[in-house]
């Protein structure tokens, strides 16, 4: 994945740890052995703020006509997450025509998952101040004043241009320890058979 | 009457009112409709079982003669249908199924709508102007409206563009702005707790009462960012999955585990 980023470039920044009750180390391990075998992974995720059909697929699409790269930069935390790890047995993109989990990708405990690729560990540094909210009611408003309280992901545009290995900022600036590339259809809804 | 609400959709905008917001709101509208025949496009928040209810248990004194909620969720049209039949409001609050982007039923006439449709943040206001439209129409372009929507936050531009573009649309269809009661209402919304609605209250010019002719909204460029950017309305109900037991914890949240024989 290439460290430099542009005005208008796209970022899916979310903040990571462990997931139902899965140590954030052995998500990697999973999902990257996933890719390998079945060229994809989903990573899944939660909250009201990246909707897969409202927020995260019309900023890819949007973005990705431009010819832009999707960024997915993720942030280590210490984290508790203890949802059930109760694994996907399908997704949809449009939440009405479902399809069963590909062979080899298993999601637990989440309603929503990205469709990643080359992910990869990184020292990178995020500067929130120079990013804005890409999408949704709060479009425009800077990622450092959006990122705060429950709000940890958010669909954001890059302002200006920089380097993410070497970038300094006096403002906040998140300290991105994942990446990966977002691939079409960039978000989807889950359920498990339960449902 | 929170927990009559069904659990909110955010991909359609079902987004709720916080509580105490709803008691100030419904105090409001039971005076503002007192004696009137008002009609909600939508009603996803339950003001209009809140005025209905005030009203019956005496809390306040005023209040619509009949609320008719006009909404394309059967979640919300049967939990209203049912609310009002369990506390014997069937004479005065009543549901139907109806989506906007279908002509309203022009037999009808109201004095009054009340609407808090999705705020148009990635249309200018466009899907705010559907529900707006409905609501006129269903006054016969002869009476007032209460339309909720987002009030100016400086950081945020669509704000004030929104409410600019529905009052000069409301003024091309014969409406002018009676009142404007800023920062009133907060929401359960996550990414942006300190989003306040605003009431803009509408009012017919005299003699702007016409014969009404209902039409489909169909254009492409009014539904492109209805829901959102790149979100077209592609859904014209929701349907309730209906259960013989109403109400009651889903069986498929727990399962029971017997004592061993002994």
């Amino acid at each position: 994945m290439i460290e430099h980023v542009d005005e208008g470039d796209a970022i899916l920044y979310m903040k990571i740890g462990t997931h139902a009750t899965e140590p954030l180390d052995d998500i990697i391990a999973r999902k990257k052995q996933e890719i390998s075998d079945a060229g994809f992974s989903m990573w899944g995720y939660g909250g009201n703020t990246c909707h897969p059909r409202t927020t995260v697929q019309p900023f890819a699409s949007s973005h990705a006509a431009e010819g832009r790269v999707i960024r997915l930069l993720m942030q280590p935390m210490h984290s508790n997450h203890f949802a059930d790890p109760v694994p996907a047995d399908e997704y949809s993109v449009d939440g009405l025509r479902w399809l069963p989990v590909p062979a080899g990708i298993e999601v637990r405990g989440s309603r929503f998952a990205l469709c990643i690729r080359n992910l990869e560990q990184v020292h990178w540094k995020l500067p929130l101040e120079a990013t804005r909210v890409a999408i949704g009611n709060c479009r425009g408003r800077r990622g450092s004043l959006y990122i705060k309280g429950r709000v940890d992901k958010a669909c954001l545009e890059v302002v200006g241009s920089y380097d993410l290995e070497s970038v300094s900022s006096a403002g906040p600036v998140a300290e991105i320890g994942l990446v990966a590339e977002l691939i079409k259809p960039y978000s989807v809804l889950l359920r498990s058979d339960q449902e | 009457m929170i927990q009559n609400r069904p659990r909110p959709l955010r991909e359609f905008d079902q987004i709720y009112m916080k509580a105490a917001d709803m008691v100030f709101q419904s105090e409001l509208v039971s005076r503002w409709a007192d004696g009137s025949k008002l009609a909600f496009l939508g009603d996803g928040d339950s003001i209009s079982v809140s005025v209905a209810y005030l009203k019956a248990r005496g809390i306040v004194d005023r209040g619509p003669a009949t609320i008719t909620v006009f909404d394309f969720d059967e979640r919300m049209v049967g939990a209203i249908n049912r609310f009002a039949d369990r506390e014997g409001l069937q004479e005065i609050l009543y549901a139907v199924l109806y989506n906007c982007l279908d002509p309203v039923p022009v037999t009808l006439k109201f004095d009054r709508f009340y609407t808090n449709p999705p705020w148009g943040a990635s249309n200018g206001g466009e899907s705010v102007k559907v529900f707006v439209e409905r609501g006129m129409e269903l006054v016969h372009f002869d009476g007032e409206g209460l339309v909720v929507i987002a009030d100016r936050d400086d950081d945020l531009p669509w704000t004030a563009d929104v409410l600019a573009n529905v009052q000069e649309f409301a003024s091309s269809k014969g409406f002018y702005v009676s009142c404007l009661m800023p920062g009133l209402h907060s929401y359960h919304l996550d990414d942006n707790p300190e989003l306040r609605s605003c009431n803009l209250m509408l009012r017919s010019r005299p003699g702007n009462g016409r014969e009404v002719t209902s039409h489909a909204v169909r254009d492409p460029d009014r539904l492109r960012n209805f829901y959102g950017e790149g979100v077209a309305p592609a859904v014209r109900y929701i349907r309730e999955r209906h259960r013989v037991d109403y109400g009651k914890a889903l069986d498929i949240e727990y399962q029971l585990e017997l004592w061993a024989e002994a």
